[in-house]
């Protein structure tokens, strides 16, 4: 046993096995377990989140397919590890460093279950978008602009999504370009930083590969006094025709004056990409 | 303990125990949205999202790694892959860089590819030539750098280029070392030393059958014990610098061609993106940036980032990820600023 040969005592072995044999199995069972346990729980989580619909809160859905095939797979391994029993082994360590390593691997299990499987899935706040300035990438505009020129092709602007006008506004902020046109967007509220009491963007993250690296875009919506109807992270539906921003802060040059804005629910696919 | 006796008797039990255990998690897991008003603060919550989206997106890669892993400690004959492989020691490394053209894992997969390979008889210095190299020289980043980027210049090339330099040089350096196994971590050095325990026992040949399987199921307990650990640590830095870490910051950095390097490199570090779809995410701030900044981005980010940090901790110890981080990012910056100024 690993324990006697750190000790240095060989002779004891045999006396010393029933009360060595806690400290080696709490270890045992740590090293066995935590990454078992782990992986149960991220499996699960994932499975989950793809039969509801729900992993395009996380990942681009070009990446559905392999992430669920992967996780049925875990699966199927952590189902087998309770099968097959496991090898006689262990890790030699001291009996304080097993305690150490259950103790750890049972708090790690613990709050990674309570963060993956407790708390409901959510879409990113603005407390994240106002880390990232709005509209400073995320976009491949000009393919994003052929889209969109696409649709002005067929002279329905309101069809034109919060991102499809981005870009359009990327390429050109020429107000004789925008003056008779009217938007109808969807996005969450998400407050100016340079003027926060009279303009909001009507914002939606773009994800290129996972939620970790979205990136807010928005349209700028002049609106004195918003905040006493809405607050930040409101989804809404913003109708309205553009204009020059009369906001003296605000950077951008030109903004929605909104006719009407309409709280709606958040969408089931909250992220562009 | 009574593993010994009665294995027959165990296998329904455990199946069952497993299956219930899975079931239960699911149970827990459509029970709680009904909980709703969980009320975290906007940050916390955000933690919480961005680091579930890097384990997410990263888990299903360590899954693969660890299973190619296993079939090349279990399942191929011992020695296979360095059977074809040149002696020569520089040729040697120079063909283990190209390894990833056939372990498209990307990064967070490879390392517990490369401790199969160390288990399975590369020296360390190959490993970490290896790990270096692999997430660059594999046909999904590489054909996702194309798509995104075409040959503009030279970013893809740079890539490549640098990808296959930096993994060679610092193989060299880690080469002349006079104890390289002082570079693992004392755990992991044991555990290749300990020939029971890598499958690869020269005296015996391989188990057939149940014995295969059963070390491949042990494996996979084994290794996600030390991986899934350090995958969520490292995803929740990502998570925490991204919450905490203005990035516009960075951004306003983008058009001085020293900084847009510098700054690409501190993103592409806390960003920790996976290599296989880097570009299309740094595709996003080409007008930003100067070309430079990101090659750079592509470069270093593939091999460091903070979750990569994590996990390789569990191998090599924080002297050799502190030395190897630094000598990767003198050559990726020195890569973007050639970029910069000569491309």
């Amino acid at each position: 046993m690993s324990a006697d040969a750190r000790l240095g005592n060989p002779n004891q072995h045999t006396e010393n096995r029933t009360r060595r044999r806690s400290p080696g199995w709490s270890g045992r069972l740590a090293e066995r377990w935590r990454g078992i346990g782990l992986s149960l729980v991220v499996v699960v989580a994932t499975v989950w989140l793809g039969v509801t619909g729900q992993l395009g809160l996380y990942i681009h859905p070009r990446y559905f397919g392999f992430t669920l095939v992967m996780a049925a797979l875990g699966l199927i391994f952590v189902v087998a590890s309770f099968v097959v029993p496991s090898p006689a082994t262990a890790q030699s360590r001291s009996p304080r460093r097993n305690t150490f390593a259950l103790g750890g691997s049972a708090v790690l299990l613990v709050v990674a279950a309570l963060a993956v499987l407790v708390v409901p899935p959510a879409t990113l706040t603005s407390a994240t978008a106002t880390q990232r300035e709005v509209n400073s990438g995320g976009l491949d505009t000009a393919a994003a602009a052929d889209q969109a020129a696409t649709l002005v092709g067929t002279g329905d602007y309101e069809r034109l999504s919060v991102k499809e006008w981005v870009s359009l506004l990327a390429q050109s902020d020429d107000p004789a370009l925008y003056t008779d046109k009217t938007a109808r967007v969807t996005g969450f509220v998400l407050p100016d930083s340079d003027d926060p009491e009279n303009v909001f963007y009507v914002a939606r993250f773009v994800v290129t590969c996972c939620a970790v690296d979205a990136q807010p875009i928005g349209l700028p919506v002049y609106q004195p006094g918003w905040s006493t109807s809405y607050s930040t992270d409101d989804w809404v539906e913003v109708t309205g025709h553009f204009a020059a921003n009369p906001s003296a802060t605000s950077k951008d040059t030109l903004a929605v004056q909104p006719s009407t804005i309409e709280a709606v629910e958040q969408p089931s696919d909250p992220y562009v990409y | 303990m009574h593993r010994d006796r009665g294995t027959v008797r165990r296998v329904p039990t455990g199946l069952i125990l497993g299956v219930v255990l899975v079931a239960l998690a699911f149970l827990v897991r459509a029970l709680s949205p009904s909980f709703a008003g969980w009320g975290l603060p906007d940050r916390a919550q955000d933690t919480v999202t961005l680091a579930l989206s890097v384990i997410i997106e990263s888990a299903p890669f360590v899954f693969l790694g660890i299973l190619l892993s296993t079939v090349v400690q279990v399942w191929l004959p011992h020695g296979f892959l360095t059977r074809f492989l040149p002696r020569q020691p520089l040729l040697r490394r120079a063909s283990i860089s190209l390894l990833g053209m056939f372990f498209p894992v990307c990064e967070c997969g490879n390392v517990p590819l490369a401790r199969g390979f160390m288990v399975g008889g590369f020296t360390v210095p190959e490993s970490i030539t290896f790990l270096l190299a692999a997430p660059i020289l594999n046909p999904i980043t590489i054909i996702t750098t194309h798509q995104a980027f075409g040959f503009d210049n030279g970013i893809l090339v740079t890539r490549i280029v640098a990808g296959f330099v930096i993994a060679n040089v610092i193989g060299w350096l880690y080469s002349r070392h006079p104890d390289p196994d002082s570079l693992l971590t004392p755990d992991f050095a044991a555990s290749c030393a300990r020939p029971e325990q890598n499958g690869h026992d020269h005296d015996h040949p391989h188990p057939h059958g149940d014995g295969r399987m059963q070390k491949s199921v042990d494996l996979f307990a084994r290794e996600t014990a030390v991986i899934m650990p350090a995958l969520f640590v490292g995803s929740l830095l990502a998570a925490l610098t991204q919450v905490f870490v203005p990035r516009s910051v960075l951004l306003a950095l983008g058009s001085n061609p020293v900084w847009s390097v510098l700054a690409m490199m501190a993103l592409a570090f806390i960003v920790a993106v996976c290599s296989n779809v880097d570009a299309f995410f740094v595709l996003s701030f080409g007008s930003t940036f100067m070309p430079g900044g990101i090659a750079a981005f592509l470069t270093f980010g593939a091999m460091i980032d903070v979750k990569m940090l994590a996990l390789m901790r569990t191998t090599f110890t924080t002297r050799t990820l502190v030395q190897i981080t630094a000598l990767v990012a003198l050559m990726s910056a020195a890569a973007g600023l050639l970029v910069n100024y000569v491309g």
